[in-house]
């Protein structure tokens, strides 16, 4: 048997021994860790420290463990086994360093060795320690499960306050608590307020227990404009309970109207907040498709006061095909969300294959997301994200007047974008090398062409650019330029709308983009297209400077067919209303008469509140003892959606109803009123008349006799 | 050390020299000791009394001038040597010579008096009219901190904006709130370099209204002081809307001059003879005399000019705006009416920033389902509102301006009517991106200076406090006022002004329909502190041919006709033989 082999043999029953001994006391311990973190921080923290407590404790015991190595092995042998005589290193040493005397003896024990079992060696169990720390964790975990709660088991009466003084014999509200149970869904804790006012989510269950001295016989709670809520004896206590839907006002009458008046608590239901989606990419509600993409990722954020639901619905609609020939379909899948409940992110993976997207089509994509609210969830809406794939062939005119359909933005440059580029390209000319100077120059060419061929198509040019539209530069249309624009353009339900420029510039007149324009124009027109040419011709050759001045003569020209008359435009979308050719031009008005144009005043109404404002204040219309507020207070009940505050309202009003005399409570409901007003447009009281002095002045200035 | 001083010490060494001079000379050569003891004892002498004919004593000054101790006047005043100190009710509990129940009182006990000194803060209202029989002088002690003067708007009308002037003196730091009478902030600022500041804020219903004005300094609270409001609702007024084409513009001023409830009418031609709007009215000064005011585009003006300048003349309000650029005659037409118009074309209009929510809140009202909440919030895109290039006019004033300080608006007055000019184009944008209230305030503000006039009762702007005497003026015959708790008085009028003594602060209100506010009597310390000091020093400051005060100077002949004796004698003294030792 090699020294190793020997070794592991004779310490392994000590290693288990020390390692049972050490995980028996850290075990029990991480559980108890783990307990108070539940109790603490919930379950995910709870599991995080058992998880840690059981590693640093299985560390600890690992290391405790490898201290019975070969040198303890040894120290233990000659102190335990006198027949080992003090030499049990021979044991474990090499052979072949040995003399023959270590030999001999080296052989004599092990011989011995097996006298007795390597058992006996291992450290006895550490008892005491073990129950110990197993009674402490015992007892940590049952606090930790049995310590009260809030909100759980009797209340603690917090001592009231109302300010009422004591009357003898009347029964006096002397310890309150309210409890506040929120929704499930919330997932808040039940809590105690001392205090009888409270803000509360909707829907929470309200608990008052009540203590009355002396002891009341028919305690109620008075709902301010409500049914009062009796309240249930509970040995010393008096107890009620209601939901909070809305928001209230409340007094406790302990004694039925006996006694002075308590005061007022105000219960505030805070409502649930719709979640809020918004896109976090794309940032612009546009994008297109980039080449060689196959799918798209568009993310969004949701969140929530209490949580936004794990699953959404994406909304996609996909508008394929072109011109009139476009087909929608729309369809929802679920997404799952990640990260925590009040803050969502959803990205989900569109793949145009599955999808059947391509070129040509637009893919319209909406979040619809719900929050957690029971027992009916909230729904919000993202914005609506469109990805667009251009189509590689643009449409043709359809020939119908008012129905052609090209939709595609000008890529093209105008004229004046092209001056500006010559001009910024020759300032950087010394920076630039030759070649790229040249390649620049002959790019800004390009566009000198496209545009040129733009406005060649005008001519009945021979260029073979698609059918386009002209740039910013002849886009002008003039309402009362003498022609029927057709009613005011309409939203275009669906997507592109924010794209749609060109629509916006006018409608046809003709499909032939050449016959639009009278003789004059044509030759201005020729004039630009010509210098366009020149421009042409010298960016190409990499001389910006040379093409400057035929750019500008260009633009001028431009500019003067702009003025010089009107250019009809090809325009989207078919809303044009039908036009009676047999009317047209003729010059014929019948049916067009003087038209009366009713309009009516809105209606206002803020009455009640603004003669309660006059009585309450101190001059003219003030009445100094008690006002009629009944028609106020119907008001403020049937307008409570209008007003900022009309529970306060209501407070204040009662208030002054019980104390009319009361001067602060008249100038608090005074204050609130000034909120509950309406601001009237102004309507200017007259100027005072100047005097006959005046009047004769007045005149004697303007050069009139007096 | 004084002049006067200098002198005396200069008189005492001359003496001490002299007198050592002669008893050396004594001690020379002696002669008689009666004639030293004479010598020395005259040299002296002769000093004082070249002393007192250089600074004669003050004489007693017992006929011709008075101390008057007021409110304020330093207890040691009494201590002072001058003329006799007369105490007055206000000065509180100091000693003097003599109290008086007021000075007119006082100055029946001496009615050789002349001159008065006034002593600490300065008379009361009451002795302002004795005061003025008598030279005052009077040195006003340093302005106390605090609101020096408040303007509270007049004439408002329910739902209007309106600004409260004032000016604060030695508080350049501080920070001016208006409250609302809710007790929110409704605006806040700072004072210019004067001192003064205006503040905005907006009516409601017709009725008082208080607003506070707050003034702090840091988080102190300094002065806290009431803002009163009359807002007061007045007849429709009937308003013309004509223009030479339908559009935005006519359409949001007509809907919201029907909102506000003008009797509208509206003729907006739509070419071809046909109108649109209202029944077509012809417009002739006899139609136009219906109407109180006009608004006017410029095409519509050019066609009907002679008949609305000449309505203008007999009081219409005549509002001309452009409706885009206008050509060059209406460009002269509206220059040679005296409004500066520059050349060029539009420019667009700088809007005021938007306030902070919670201050803008405060200055909308509630909504209603016609009309909801329009709040512009600081990060709304501004509307495109562009104006014609209006320059500062003479004979135009400058009614409205933009964030820029460019006029916006300018008016002027032609017979007893009035005539503006608003240089906004498409200012119907604003009421599309939640500037409506901005909108509202621009037109009111026009349409309220040049309204037709009318017969009616000015309210004044009449400040007084409690237990103080208030004049109040415009009253043909003995008319009752009635207090705040209704009690009632009737003052009678002495040439249409009668003297009024209110005990209450709040609202009073005459027989004759004006009404005022009364301040508490602790309201408005500075301001009442300004005003009387105005008033004292508009009293007669004392001139050469008054006699001077206490510290006048006393006649100095006698004094020098006694030293040119005493010096005589003096030097008779010294020339004699007698006594001398040569004697002997």
């Amino acid at each position: 048997m090699s020294a190793t082999a020997l070794t592991r043999q004779w310490t392994a029953p000590a290693r288990t021994r020390a390692f049972l001994n050490a995980a028996a006391i850290g075990v029990p311990l991480a559980i108890g860790a783990g307990a108070v973190a539940w109790r603490l921080a919930g379950i995910g923290t709870a599991i995080a420290a058992i998880a840690i407590g059981l590693t640093l404790s299985l560390l600890i015991a690992l290391r405790l463990a490898a201290r019975f190595d070969e040198r303890w092995l040894i120290r233990t042998l000659d102190a335990r086994r006198p027949d080992m005589e003090d030499s049990a290193a021979l044991l474990f040493a090499d052979v072949a360093t040995l003399g023959p005397l270590q030999r001999l003896q080296s052989a004599r024990l092990t011989a011995r060795i097996d006298a007795e079992t390597p058992d006996q060696l291992a450290p006895d169990w550490r008892r005491r320690s073990i129950a110990l720390t197993a009674i402490a964790a015992l007892s940590i975990i049952a606090f930790a499960l049995l310590w009260p709660r809030p909100g759980e088991g009797p209340p603690t009466l917090a001592p009231a306050s109302e300010g009422v003084a004591a009357a003898p014999g009347i029964p006096r509200l002397v310890a309150q608590n309210l409890r506040i149970l929120p929704p499930a869904y919330t997932g808040l804790p039940v809590r105690d307020s001392q205090s009888l006012d409270a803000r509360v989510p909707h829907g929470s269950r309200l608990e008052w227990t009540l203590r009355f001295d002396p002891q009341a016989n028919v305690p109620h709670l008075l709902m301010l404009g409500g049914q009062p809520l009796a309240l249930r004896r509970d040995g010393e206590d008096w107890i009620a309970s209601r939901t909070a839907d809305a928001a209230f006002l409340y007094r406790v009458d302990p004694a039925a109207g006996r006694g002075p008046t308590p005061p007022l608590h105000r219960i505030d239901a805070i409502a649930d907040a719709v979640p809020q989606v918004k896109a976090i990419s794309p940032k612009a509600s546009l994008t297109l498709v980039s080449p060689g993409q196959r799918n798209w990722s568009p993310a969004f954020a949701a969140t929530d006061d209490y949580g936004v639901a794990a699953s959404a619905r994406l909304r996609i609609t996909l508008a394929i095909g072109e011109g009139e020939n476009v087909t929608f379909t729309e369809r929802e899948i679920a997404v799952r969300g990640s990260g925590p409940a009040r803050d969502r992110r959803f990205a989900p993976r569109l793949d145009f294959g599955t999808l059947g997207f391509g070129p040509g089509s637009d893919m319209v994509v909406q979040l619809i997301v719900r929050d957690n609210r029971s027992p009916t969830p909230q729904e919000a809406r993202s914005p609506s994200l469109i990805l667009r794939w251009p189509s590689a062939q643009q449409p043709e005119g359809s020939g119908l007047e008012g129905m052609v359909n090209t939709v595609l933005p000008a890529y093209f440059r105008s004229q004046r974008q092209i001056i500006i580029d010559a001009e910024a390209l020759l300032k950087q000319k010394s920076r630039l090398s030759a070649d790229r100077y040249l390649a620049r120059s002959a790019s800004i060419g390009t566009d000198q062409q496209i545009l040129r061929g733009r406005y060649s198509q005008f001519l009945g040019g021979e260029e073979s650019a698609q059918p386009q539209l002209p740039t910013a530069d002849a886009e002008t249309h003039h309402n009362g330029d003498g022609h029927d624009h057709g009613p005011p353009r309409q939203p275009a339900p669906g997507f592109g709308v924010a794209e749609d420029v060109l629509a916006d510039y006018g409608h046809p007149h003709d499909d032939s983009a050449s016959s639009s324009l009278d003789p004059e124009t044509r030759a201005i027109l020729k004039n630009a297209v010509d210098e366009m040419w020149q421009s042409e011709v010298h960016l190409r050759q990499g001389h910006p400077d040379l093409a400057l001045p035929f750019a500008n003569r260009a633009l001028r020209f431009i500019k003067e067919v702009q003025q010089a008359t009107r250019i009809f435009l090809s325009r989207v979308g078919p809303e044009l209303p039908p036009i009676d050719p047999s009317r047209r031009m003729t010059g014929k008005r019948e049916g067009a008469a003087s038209r009366t144009l009713a309009v009516a005043p809105i209606e206002r109404g803020d009455g009640p509140a603004a003669a309660a404002w006059r009585a309450l204040g101190d001059g003219p219309g003030a009445i100094r003892g008690p006002i009629a507020l009944d028609a106020l207070d119907r008001w403020v009940r049937s307008e409570a959606a209008r007003l900022p505050d009309a529970l306060a309202l209501s407070g204040a009003l009662d208030a002054v109803r019980r104390d009319p005399d009361c001067a602060p409570c008249r100038a608090t409901l005074r204050g609130l009123l000034w909120t509950a007003m309406e601001r009237p447009p102004a309507r200017p009281a007259r100027r005072v008349a100047p005097d006959a002095n005046g009047t004769r002045y007045l005149r004697a200035i303007e050069g009139a006799a007096p | 050390m004084t002049i006067e001083r200098i002198v005396a010490a200069l008189l005492i060494l001359a003496v001490l020299m002299a007198s050592l001079r002669l008893i050396l000379w004594q001690r020379s050569s002696a002669s008689a000791p009666w004639r030293l003891a004479a010598l020395l004892l005259l040299q002296p002498l002769c000093a004082g009394l070249l002393f007192l004919t250089l600074y004669p004593p003050p004489t007693p000054t017992t006929g011709d001038t008075l101390r008057i101790a007021t409110a304020g006047t330093p207890r040691l005043a009494a201590a002072t040597p001058g003329a006799p100190l007369v105490i007055l009710p206000e000065a509180g509990d100091i000693s003097g010579d003599e109290s008086a129940p007021d000075l007119a009182t006082a100055l029946r006990r001496h009615p050789a008096v002349g001159t008065i000194t006034v002593l600490g803060e300065g008379l009361a209202a009451r002795d302002l009219e004795a005061a003025l029989a008598v030279a005052v002088r009077f040195t006003p002690p340093p302005s106390r901190p605090g609101i020096s003067h408040i303007a509270p708007p007049r004439g408002i009308a329910p739902g209007e904006a309106f600004s409260v002037g004032g000016q604060l003196t030695a508080l350049p730091r501080a920070t001016i709130d208006l409250l609302d009478p809710a007790g929110r902030v409704t605006d806040s600022a700072m004072p210019d370099a004067n001192g003064y500041f205006t503040l905005t804020g907006t009516a409601r219903a017709a009725g008082t209204t208080a607003f506070t004005l707050r003034v702090r300094d840091g988080q102190r609270v300094v002065e806290q002081t009431a803002v009163p409001l009359l807002v007061t609702d007045s007849a429709s007024p009937r308003l013309l809307i004509l223009a030479a084409a339908p559009g935005p513009e006519v359409k949001y001023l007509r809907r919201w001059a029907t909102d506000a409830g003008f009797a509208v009418t509206t003729q907006m031609s739509a070419g071809g003879g046909i109108a649109l709007g209202d029944p077509t009215i012809a417009i002739n000064g006899a139609t136009l005399r219906r109407f109180d005011l006009a608004i006017v585009d410029d095409r519509s003006w050019a066609a009907q000019r002679g008949a609305l300048t000449g309505a203008v003349r007999e009081g219409l309000g005549l509002v001309l705006r452009p409706s885009g650029p206008i050509d060059g005659a209406t460009r002269t037409q509206w220059r040679a009416l005296g409004f500066g118009i520059g050349g060029g074309d539009l420019a667009p209009i700088a809007l005021p920033k938007v306030a902070a929510p919670a201050l803008s809140g405060t200055r909308l009202g509630i909504g209603s389902t016609d009309a909801p909440v329009d709040i512009a919030t600081p990060d709304d895109l501004l509307p495109d509102v562009s104006r014609l290039p209006l320059t500062p006019a003479a004979q135009a004033p400058t009614l409205l301006q933009d964030a820029s300080d460019a006029p916006l608006a300018q008016w002027r007055a032609i017979g007893t009517g009035r005539i503006a000019l608003f240089a906004g184009v498409d200012s119907y944008a604003l009421t599309l991106t939640g500037h409506r209230a901005l909108h509202n305030d621009w037109w009111n503000a026009l349409l309220r200076t040049i309204i037709r006039p009318a017969s009616g009762v000015q309210q004044s702007g009449l400040i007084g406090w409690a237990n103080e005497r208030l004049t109040l003026c415009g009253l043909p015959a003995p008319t009752p006022v009635e207090r705040p708790d209704g009690r009632r008085a009737t003052i009678l009028p002495v040439q249409g002004c009668a003297a009024f003594w209110p005990d209450s602060a709040g609202w009073h209100r005459t027989g004759t329909g004006q009404s005022f506010y009364i301040y508490p009597a602790h309201a408005l310390p500075a301001m009442r502190a300004a005003r009387d000091r105005a008033a004292m020093l508009a009293l007669r400051p004392p001139t050469a041919t008054d006699r001077a005060g206490d510290s006048a100077p006393g006649p100095s002949w006698p004094f020098a006709l006694a030293w040119l004796i005493a010096s005589a004698l003096l030097w008779l003294l010294e020339r004699a033989r007698r006594g001398r030792q040569s004697a002997m």
